[in-house]
């Protein structure tokens, strides 16, 4: 199935350094503003399945999963700290007038 | 410029010590050798993920064994290090072998303490420290069976939690008031007791092994008190010592552990310690200390190597590590031994707060409990050793982040 952008949530739910999920077909994403660039990755941590979004801090553009440490860098999934092992996958993203848009 | 990087270890923090200085412009020989065969591992899930058959072993390897190859670190691994010459600058392998070095690293780690009462020889009686121990006790996991578990301490308590809910039916045992009583206190380590009750462990306290029965395996355990607890098998975590013995004679100086600087070097110039085994001047609580988390072996670990490479960078991080046990994640940072108050934020009854250990208006060290958010802000407010106003700590609408000093 080809990529295509999907309609996550209105722009307007997702201020500045707040993080947030939503389901999109089937997928727990979470999403994040920072400084009005909006980021897009699988909300569950790959370590122990903690939902970055409800477990999560952010600093600039590092996530740490609160529940073990690890740490994320949400433009590329990187992992930036231990114990994660594998990166987090991240979508791109776009608005379209005030709906922020997911590529599915 | 040192030349023959060796380490004695290979552990988590043996391993981050070859992979941080190959990383940061080590040129000669990076050697690791290690007791164990396999390379070299992380143990938070023994007790754990691993132990109840929900995670592979190598999900729990620092790096893949390629990884050594391909970043020429040499391992020398199922043997162990047998002694060490601090005047020749060699180290004497179990094979006679003898390996010179220009920096050395001690990252020998700690061993189980053994349990030396009446029926401590009988087979069915288990400690957990390496995968081969974790591969005995999973062995003996069948749902329905009976197990006793002596000590709850962090790795008892993991383990008493990993065993119920493979659906085990577990005693745990543990001599003080409360679970985790030395470290954490009993309105915190009531909290514990709590949790492995409402998931049906049977924790009896204040209360010790006196004999274990049986004709060839452990068939119960019987305490001090008179209790007799039959079980199929023992689990016991009564604590660790550091492994030191290979040291003797090397003029390092010992004391709970390889005793060291801020920068992870012994009294012997050129030989570092990192890990379970190092006791370290911590710089931001100036006294010496010495832990067994996971995360100091990864940032110790490096901070050696970094010395090692003649850096020159004190380790100042503050401990923290974390339990999970059941549904709920425990988390601990800073250290304290005492303390003068204990400031509590959320409710301690629920099982979501955070517990703060405090000396002087100064919090030392903070337990979550289902409260990682908290834990990584309160962090910052250890480090600062700057007083707080307790009030707001206590108070759930305000936000810990706000409490930071100004710089």
């Amino acid at each position: 199935m080809a990529a295509e952008f999907v309609t996550a949530m209105k722009t307007i739910e997702i201020p500045v350094g707040r993080l947030s999920a939503v389901d999109v077909r089937g997928t727990r994403i979470a999403v994040t503003n920072v400084g009005g660039t909006y980021y897009a990755f699988d909300d569950t941590c790959t370590h122990e399945q903690c939902s970055l979004a409800e477990e999560g801090d952010l600093a600039g553009t590092t996530i740490t999963c609160t529940c073990h440490g690890s740490e994320f860098d949400v433009r590329t999934g990187k992992v930036l700290a231990p114990p994660a092992l594998l990166p987090v996958k991240v979508y791109r993203t776009r608005v379209q007038d005030d709906v922020l848009q997911i590529e599915m | 410029m040192a030349s023959n990087y060796v380490i004695i270890g290979a552990s988590l923090a043996g391993a981050t010590a070859a992979i941080t200085l190959r990383e940061e412009g080590a040129d000669g020989s990076v050697i690791l050798i290690g007791a164990e065969r396999e390379p070299p591992y992380e143990r938070p899930p023994l007790s754990k993920a691993y132990l109840r058959g929900e995670a592979a072993f190598d999900k729990s390897l620092v790096r893949p064994l390629e990884y050594y190859k391909e970043h020429d670190i040499e391992t020398i691994l199922g043997t162990r290090a047998m002694r060490i010459d601090s005047s020749a600058r060699m180290v004497e392998l179990e094979d006679h072998r003898h390996v010179p070095f220009d920096a050395l690293l001690i990252a020998t780690g700690a061993r189980n303490r053994r349990i030396s009462i009446p029926g401590g020889e009988l087979e069915g009686i288990y400690s957990l420290r390496t995968v081969q121990d974790a591969d005995r006790i999973r062995a003996e996991m069948v749902a329905g069976r009976r197990a006793v578990v002596v000590g709850m301490g962090f790795i008892g308590s993991e383990v008493a939690a990993s065993l119920q809910q493979k659906g085990l039916q577990v005693v745990a045992i543990e001599p003080a008031k409360t679970p985790l009583f030395r470290v954490l206190g009993e309105e915190v380590g009531q909290t514990i007791a709590d949790l492995h009750r409402a998931h049906g462990v049977g924790i009896v306290l204040e209360d010790t092994v006196a004999a274990f029965e049986g004709t060839t395996r452990v068939a119960s355990v019987v305490t001090k008190a008179g209790l007799r607890l039959n079980c199929d098998f023992v689990v016991a975590g009564i604590g660790v010592e550091p492994a030191v013995e290979m040291l003797e004679g090397s003029g390092i100086h010992i004391d709970n552990g390889v005793v060291v600087d801020a920068y992870c070097e012994t009294n012997v110039r050129g030989i570092y310690a990192a890990g379970d085994v190092a006791n370290h001047h911590h710089p931001i609580f100036d006294r010496q200390i010495r832990v067994e988390h996971w995360q100091n072996a990864i940032k110790q670990g490096a901070a050696a190597a970094r010395n090692m490479l003649g850096k020159h960078v004190p380790y100042d991080e503050i401990h923290w590590f974390w339990s999970d046990q059941f549904d709920a994640n425990l988390q601990y940072a800073g250290f304290h031994t005492k303390w003068e108050q204990l400031v509590v934020r959320g409710s301690l009854d629920s099982r979501n707060f955070l517990a703060c250990y405090v000396n002087d208006g100064r919090i030392d060290a903070a337990v979550g409990l289902n409260r990682g958010k908290d834990v990584r802000r309160v962090m910052p407010l250890i480090k600062s050793r700057r007083t707080v106003d307790l009030d707001r700590l206590r108070d759930e609408s305000v936000d810990l982040r706000s409490l930071q000093p100004a710089d």
